[in-house]
This record gives structure tokens, sequence and C-alpha cells, in this order.
């Protein structure tokens, strides 16, 4: 058995840029050396006599915990045979990460380090015990009868005469974390201070947890005296899993910039909704073309957080022979949601959220390039090389002067008509237009049609004269 | 004499790399990060390097009523998404506060992946700013399109070092009337009406561009690239009866330049 105790450096409170509960983020991160680490108040024990063979024997251990990156700063440390030795080590002599300390040897440990001893110290000090060594040569069952059987048994875990027994830290399999703010917060985007610290803290979890969040609520709880509503919560989805903690932030601040407190918030709690293995990328030994810049996913996400996500749009072709039901404009970020969905599933990917299931799809990939291709064949139908390049929003209805459409002047007619009678069964506008493409002196080529109205009967469109013209497109 | 000794010391020096070049010819280089090909053959020869400067901004000047942007960018739109292109394997493009809705049949008929195209929305001034310089910063994104009725110098400025850091092609649409502004774009073309100043009926889809600024000698002359889709003039070439002959319909690009003036022509006048 050997035991190292760690007690992190704690930031004043209120300090801004801070893990919320830097103890236990340094507890996560200890996961990484042995499975059993216990957190007892501000310190961490570490029970390291297993994996030390691992690292390469106990200097080297101890060596790469103290010199690796921590979430938290170290502020002292101290090892001993058994936990208990390790915790008096560490109030009396503790080693600082530069500078080592020989311990005192264990009979001279002071009573008051020995957590057990802690209400019975009056009593000693007039027994005249000061150290281990004086409490432990009293009689067995003197002490057992004045002081009860937890000094003794305590004093046996010391001397490792008993087995050192802790609830050990796991880590959660959802992440959730709560922070009680220090002062009450009015308006939501002061509430992203606070969340900084709690995206911290989730940071920490991601990459011990070697995964990327796909979704997250942020939570907070406001003040009950008023007649209003007592939570209020923000829900964020990302397109691709991801650990950056500064693009977290950045989203949750565009979102919280729309959201308006109807009372002051005195909690905030956030927690993972859905979070997916993060695939590592490895890296090349030969410099690398690295590609500096946000992704494509960030920079959608962004924009449609201030921007509105109805105003950041990818095209989606549709079939149809109306030109304006010939593509649709979803939002890009749902549209990047469901590309990564579609990714996801063909690579055999689980993610926790479906982590029980069976994956049953991984005997069967199906290759991308076949989707690629489906995709590809009703593009290249699709494709109108005589179709104008900008479409107008809502067709412009032309004034008409001696039977000659008029746009900024007369137009002429170069081309058409090409007849369209589409949207007859439903679902939309009935469409019955004869398109032509025109040439206007001001305005270049035009793409303009004349609405034949839906009339049985042989009069129905060509000669009438108040046919109704629009201006529909621009060969821009 | 002392002045060819200062030329010859400049050409041998040359010192300053790409940022200095002679004032009668063009820079060689338009930008560190090199050119993307416009994919008109006329305009491309009196581009610095050959073609669009990539990390630099293009102003593109032209009047709300003749929109020609798609005809003068899509060639070299379509360069720019393919892998070959030396914006690092980036493809999308946005268009950042369009005044209309782009077309996909019609541009993917030109050439261009139209799933790779982000639409921004952006109304107000400073949300297109905005958006255009976080669609710069995107490594995924290789152009950007931004209509800019309304900015200001500072601004621009702005945007030119955006593209200049991430090394992407930006193109800004303002009206024509800003000509006379200055402005910190590396280039500045100006697309003039059909129609003005020489017989229409020659040339039904060709665009006139004026060079304003450049990285070189001033251009007086306008030029006229024909930049007409082939299917669309074939489609007029069927329909003779009703317009006008269009008799260059699927020949080659080639160049046709009015009135070559001297440089300095455009200052006397």
């Amino acid at each position: 058995m050997h035991w190292i105790a760690l007690q992190p450096e704690l930031a004043p409170v209120g300090a801004l840029d801070d893990l919320t509960d830097p103890v236990t983020a340094l507890g996560w991160w200890a996961l990484r050396y042995t499975p059993k680490v216990a957190r007892t108040g501000d310190v961490l024990l570490l029970e390291v006599a297993a994996s030390a063979r691992l690292w390469g024997g106990l200097p080297a251990l101890l060596q790469h915990i103290l010199t690796s990156n921590q979430p938290v700063a170290l502020n002292k440390y101290a090892q001993a045979a058994t936990s208990l030795i390790a915790l008096a080590q560490l109030a009396v002599a503790p080693s600082s990460p530069t500078q080592p300390v020989n311990g005192l040897a264990v009979d001279a440990l002071p009573v008051h380090t020995l957590a057990a001893a802690t209400p019975h110290l009056d009593t000693l000090s007039r027994l005249g015990i000061a150290t281990w060594g004086q409490l432990r040569v009293l009689p067995r069952g003197g002490v057992s009868r004045r002081f009860g059987a937890a000094l003794l048994d305590a004093l046996d875990q010391a001397y490792g005469l008993r087995p050192d027994l802790y609830p050990w830290l796991v880590l959660p399999e959802v992440f959730e974390a709560s922070l009680e703010l220090t002062s009450q917060v009015e308006s939501a985007p002061a509430l992203l201070f606070a969340a900084r610290r709690l995206l911290a803290q989730l940071r920490v979890w991601l990459q011990l947890r070697h995964r990327g969040v796909l979704a997250l609520e942020l939570i907070w709880q406001m003040d009950e005296r008023r007649h209003t509503a007592h939570q209020g919560t923000l829900r964020l989805r990302t397109a691709q899993p991801t650990q950056d903690a500064s693009h977290l932030q950045r989203l949750l601040g565009e979102h919280l910039a729309h959201v308006r407190l109807p009372a002051p918030a005195h909690t905030l709690r956030l927690r993972t909704l859905e979070t997916s293995v993060l695939g590592n990328t490895s890296a090349s030994l030969l410099p690398d073309a690295v590609s500096t810049g946000d992704s494509l996913a960030q920079t959608v996400e962004r924009l449609s957080a201030r921007l509105g996500a109805n105003q950041v749009l990818q095209l989606q072709p549709r079939q149809d022979h109306r030109p304006e039901q010939m593509q649709a404009w979803p939002p890009a970020a749902t549209q990047l949601i469901a590309a990564y969905a579609i990714d996801k599933r063909t690579r055999g990917q689980n993610s926790l959220k479906n982590a029980s299931q069976p994956v049953a799809t991984v005997g069967a990939p199906r290759p991308r390039a076949d989707v690629s291709k489906r995709i590809a064949a009703p593009l290249a139908l699709w494709a109108q090389p005589l179709y104008p390049t900008w479409l107008l929003q809502v067709p412009i209805h032309l004034a008409v002067r001696q039977q000659q459409p008029q746009y900024q002047g007369p137009l002429t007619l170069l081309a058409g008509p090409q007849r369209l009678e589409s949207g007859w069964w439903g679902g939309g506008e009935m469409a019955l237009r004869d398109y032509f493409v025109a040439r206007s002196a001001q305005a270049g080529l035009l793409w303009i049609y004349r609405e034949r109205l839906h009339r049985s009967g042989a009069a129905a469109a060509t000669d009438e004269p108040d046919a109704s013209w629009y201006l529909h497109g621009l060969f821009a | 004499m002392a002045l060819r000794a200062v030329s010859v010391d400049f050409e041998e020096v040359n010192g300053f790399g790409d940022a200095v070049w002679r004032a009668d010819a063009l820079a060689r280089h338009a930008s560190p990060a090199g050119v993307v090909a416009s994919g008109h053959v006329v305009l491309d020869a009196e581009l610095p390097g050959g073609g669009w400067p990539v990390g630099a901004l293009c102003e593109i000047l032209q009047t709300y009523s003749a929109q020609s942007e798609w005809r003068l960018l899509l060639p070299a739109l379509c360069a720019a998404q393919k892998p070959a292109a030396n914006l690092g394997g980036a493809s999308w493009v946005a268009l950042i506060g369009s005044p209309h809705v782009p077309f996909g049949p019609a541009l993917a008929a030109h050439g261009l992946d139209v799933q790779q195209l982000l639409w921004v929305k952006a109304q107000a001034p400073a949300e297109r700013l905005w958006a255009a310089e976080q669609a710069l910063r995107c490594a995924d994104v290789a152009a950007v399109l931004a209509w800019l009725p309304q900015v200001q110098a500072a601004h621009l400025r702005r945007l030119q070092m955006a593209a200049l850091t991430h090394a992407k092609l930006l193109f800004v649409m303002r009206p024509a009337m800003a000509q006379h502004a200055s402005s910190p774009a590396v280039l500045r073309l100006l697309l003039l009406a059909q129609g003005a100043g020489f017989n229409a009926k020659l040339e039904p889809g060709a665009l006139n561009v004026q060079v304003l600024k450049r990285r070189g000698p001033p251009l007086a002359c306008t030029l006229i690239l024909p930049a007409r889709a082939v299917d669309l003039s074939a489609l007029f070439g069927l329909c003779a009866g009703a317009a006008p002959v269009v008799s260059w319909a699927g020949t080659e690009r080639k160049a046709i330049t009015l009135e070559r003036h001297h440089a300095l022509d455009s200052f006397a006048a």
C-alpha cells in the first residue's frame, strides 16, 4: 500500500475564472493514475501501489503527478504507507511540488492530526499524551473504555492493522454540476460569468471520458418570492461533438443574450443531455498543413445563435417544376445536425444516449461514396442552365403598356414561351405560367412570366388584353 | 543615367518581395496566398498574378438595376470549390446579405456545388459585417460574397485584414456610386450597365468591366467579357426571329477589347 495525499490550491471565494468544484475536478483528473481516489474534505487520497509499476515506479509516478498539467494547481502533498499517515504528514510536514520534505516518524506525529482523536484532545493533553506513539503504548482495554472503539480502530488503520476503506470517487455517467451564485443575478447575460466555471468543469469531465458534448442544458433557479416562473432552461445543441469550452461559452453567450429573466436567479445548474465519442485525430510527425480557423459547424452555430437559425440557410434541392419550389432553404444548423446523425449511423458509432442498444450496424457499414453518388445523379437532372441565377422572393407585378410589359422601360422578349402547368394537385399554389426571357435596356436579361388565368375554353390565355406579367428572376 | 542605375539596382535587389512593383507593370503576385483564375481570359490578362487574389478584398461596384455578379464570379467560385485550388481544401461559399434568392438549379448548371452554399440573410449593415468576418474565420469556407451597400472604409479594412489572415477569397458588392470613395480594396472593378456606350446588340451577354484599382498601372479601357452561358446563347440563336442574332454562341471566349486608350487619357478627360 502506498498513499499520496494531495491538496489543491483553492482560489479565494468569488474568483471568477475558476472551477465550481476544484477538488472534484482534481479527483477526476487523478483517476488516470489509479482507480482508487477518495476525497476527504479538501484533500484527495490516492492509493497508487497497484499502478506504480505501470508508471515506472513510485518516484516516476509522483513526478508525473506533480509535473503534468492539472486542472487545478497543486498546493502541497504528502505520501506514506497508509492513508491516515499521509493525511497527518500533509497537516504537519507537507511537501510542496517544488520542495519535497521528509516527514516525521510515525510515532512522533502529533495526536491532533488523527481525526478520530479530535473530540478527546483535551483529555489526552491532560494525560500527557502528545504523539501517536504515546497513545499506542497505552493499554487497549483502557483506551477502548475511556475513548470508545473508534479511536482504537483509527489507530489500527493508521498503523496498517486494519484495511483502509473509502468510498472511491467515480466519474459520473452524465455530467451534472450546480453552482450557487454568490449574489443574485438580474440579467441573463450576466449568468454567463457563472456558467463559465461550470463549463470549465464540463471540459475536465469530457476530456476524461474522451467524449464530446452534443447537447447540454443550463438551468437556473430563480427567486421564488415573486409570482413568476421559478426555473428557466436553455438547451444548446451542437452539430458535432465538441470539447471546446470556449466555443460552448460563445454559443451560450449568444443564446443568453436573447433571454430575459423574470426574477433574479440564485442557482445555476449545467448538465449534459447527449454526448458522443470523440474521434481523436492522430498528429503527424512531419509539420502538417494545419487549417486554422473554426469549423463550419462552429461558424454556423455562432451565426445562427446571433442572427437566428432562420437567417443562416443551406440549399436543399427539391423535385418540382415550379421554380420557387425547386429549392428549399432550411436552416443550416439543423441540416448539419441531420448530416452528422446520418454520418454517425453509417459509421456505426454509438452515443451515450443509445449506448445500451447493441451496435448492429458495425458489421455492414454503408460506404460514403454510395451516398454521394445517390445524391449526385438527381442533381445533374435538377440543374437548369436556362434558368436565371437570381430568383425574386416575391414575383414583381409588371405594368403593361401597349401590350408590352414594362420594367424600367419596355421589355423585349428574347425567348419563350416556356409553358409551366403544375401544382394542381395541391400543396402550394397552382401555377399556370408562360415564362419568357426578356431584355431590358437598363436591367439586362430578365426572367418574366405571364400568368394564364385558370379558365376553360378557347379564350384562355394567349391574346388576353389584361394578361398579368410578373418578374421572377434575373440573369445576373 | 542615374535613373537607369536606380532601376537596375531595384531589379537586382528587389528585397521588398511582392510588396513593391514597378509603376508600368503589373505586380507579379497579387497576394502571398496566390490567385484563383477568374475564368475570363481577358480579365485574367489584366489582373495582377492572373486571377482573383486570395486573401484580399475585391470590390465589385455595380448599379442596383444591372446586377451581373454571378456571371463575373461563377467560374472562379467553381474553381475555388475544387480541391486543387490553393485554399486549403475549403469548399464552402458563403453569401452574406444577397439582394435576391440564389437560384440553385441555375447555379448548379454552371458548375457550382450548391450543397456547399451558405446563405446568410443578415439585414443590418453591422450584422452583415459581423457575419462576413465570422465566415472568413471559418476554415471550411473558400469564398465569401458580401453585399454591403452601406459600409465605411474602416470596416472594409477590417474585412481586408480578416481575408488576409485567413487566406480566403472575399468579394464585396457595392453600389456604383461608391467608386469615388476611397477603399482599402486591393482590386476594384466597376461593372457597367449593359448597353452603355456601345452597341448592345452585338453582345447580349457581354460584361463591361472597368478596372478602377489594381496593383499595377491604371487601365483606361473597358474590358468586354463574353460571359453568357453557351446554352442560353444557343436558345437565343434558336429564337433568332424574335431576338438579335447571337453570332458568337458556342465559340471560344476570346479577347474583345474596344478602344484601347492610353492609361493617362482617363485623367485628362
